[in-house]
């Protein structure tokens, strides 16, 4: 037996899933299940206590799937890293993201972990949060009164975690005369969960960047952006050395997490070889 | 009850909620083709395809996936007559002690049918959660190779 016994509860719709959270005592959601399970197998393996209840999303349709409207794409929260990474919508638009999900994890795991998932697990070293930080993503939750809360992807992860709502969706500008780069560096194999992560947003406009980003995934602590950094890129006029200029301009804090010198130099070199690439993209 | 459909065939199953696909198809069916190794979700050796995607079965609930399309490497041949990408792995040499094979064997058939005729690199990423540790990589990316042109063969 790997797991200790629970109860399984697989709503078809929202409304009943979020009767059953609000009703159920020590009850958690499944989404994709590669985290949930895990920590279960784990926390048995411990002798620690263990949900009596779960609540699977696997059957609800209604938050599944991208769909896009004139301006926004919306994403449901159960829809899969390959649905992402395979989106024609996504790739149209916000490419960025289709990108960063190419190697995360495995194909199997791609096939199984959501984004809601990727989300709502707030482990720090995950990666879906720093390309929506980037991209200025909205988190839609729904309670048991079916009221709807959109929260930014910051300030959701400045908060405490929601006890009694489910993230429903997520979504996002489309960005028309912006580019978007994501680079992770992982640990060994590119599968690996990465040592750090950068995802850098900008609309150049002649000779100046306008309306940059840069979300910073240190991986031991959650998303942050270096909004030092972005003011100086809306601020200078592009110029050979603007790539390397930047890096006089870094939140030192964020990137010195009593991490070696080799993580902070390489902090230094991507963000240095993003600028670069941004300054001659477009 | 709990209706699992498991290569085409329907499992009218007495399930608790916290039991795996894993352990249900080596334990309540003794399908032990799906191999039990890291029990989390490292290694691709439990991979089933479910709805036509490769999954890990050790961390996927049985009583979760009622109702959906669940193929294991039991599915595959047909009596005596191996599926041709089994039939492409012996004929490559890509089994050495075998353990890895049913889930890089699934993997490579949600892989082909979709694309028949897939890069080496495209085979890569589809393989990429599978260990194979007495590392015969190179011949099953061979043998998918293989396998692709042989079910072209078998369409013409």
């Amino acid at each position: 037996m790997l797991l200790h016994p629970f109860t399984l509860y697989r709503p078809e719709t929202l409304k009943e899933a979020l009767n059953l959270f609000s009703s159920l005592e020590d009850a958690q959601i499944l989404a994709g299940g590669t985290f949930l399970i895990n920590r279960l197998k784990v926390l048995r393996k411990k002798g620690l206590k263990t949900p009596r209840n779960i609540i699977s999303l696997r059957k609800i349709q209604e938050i599944n799937g991208i769909t896009e409207d004139k301006n926004t794409i919306h994403i449901g929260a159960m829809t899969t890293i390959s649905e992402i990474y395979g989106s024609a919508i996504l790739k149209e638009s916000l490419s960025v993201l289709p990108c960063a999900c190419k190697n995360l994890g495995t194909t199997t795991i791609r096939n199984m972990a959501t984004l809601g998932g990727n989300l709502t697990c707030r482990y720090t070293w995950t990666e879906m949060p720093c390309v929506l930080s980037a991209l200025d993503a909205k988190l839609t939750f729904q309670g048991k009164d079916l009221q709807k809360e959109v929260i930014p992807v910051n300030e959701f992860f400045k908060a405490q975690a929601k006890t009694d709502k489910i993230l429903t969706h997520i979504s996002l500008r489309k960005e028309k005369n912006t580019k978007a780069i994501y680079k992770r560096i992982p640990k060994r194999a590119e599968v690996d969960i990465p040592l750090l992560a950068v995802c850098m947003k900008a609309e150049k406009d002649k000779k100046i960047f306008k309306k940059t980003r840069v979300a910073i995934n240190n991986t031991t602590q959650f998303v942050q952006r270096d909004t030092a950094l972005e003011d100086f890129l809306n601020s200078t006029k592009l110029e050979k050395n603007t790539a390397k200029d930047c890096l006089k301009h870094l939140t030192a804090e964020i990137y010195d997490t009593k991490s070696d010198d080799y993580k902070k130099h390489i902090f230094r070199v991507t963000i240095k070889n993003m600028v670069q690439e941004l300054m001659e993209s477009q | 009850m709990t209706t699992l459909i498991i290569n085409n065939k329907k499992f009218e199953l007495d399930l608790q909620g916290h039991e795996t696909l894993l352990e249900v198809l080596r334990d309540h069916l003794g399908m032990t083709g799906t191999k039990t190794a890291c029990e989390e979700a490292e290694c691709g050796a439990c991979t089933v395809i479910i709805n036509g995607k490769a999954v890990l079965s050790c961390i996927t609930l049985a009583c979760d996936v009622e109702g959906e399309e669940i193929t294991t490497i039991e599915g595959l041949a047909d009596g005596d007559n191996l599926h041709l990408i089994q039939q492409a792995f012996l004929d490559k040499g890509a089994v050495q002690c075998g353990f890895c094979i049913p889930g890089m064997i699934l993997s490579s058939k949600a892989l082909l049918d979709t694309n028949l005729k897939p890069t080496k690199e495209e085979i890569i990423y589809a393989l990429d959660g599978h260990i194979c540790r007495c590392s015969g990589y190179q011949k099953i990316i061979e043998a998918v190779e293989h396998a692709g042109e042989l079910i072209n063969k078998s369409k013409e």
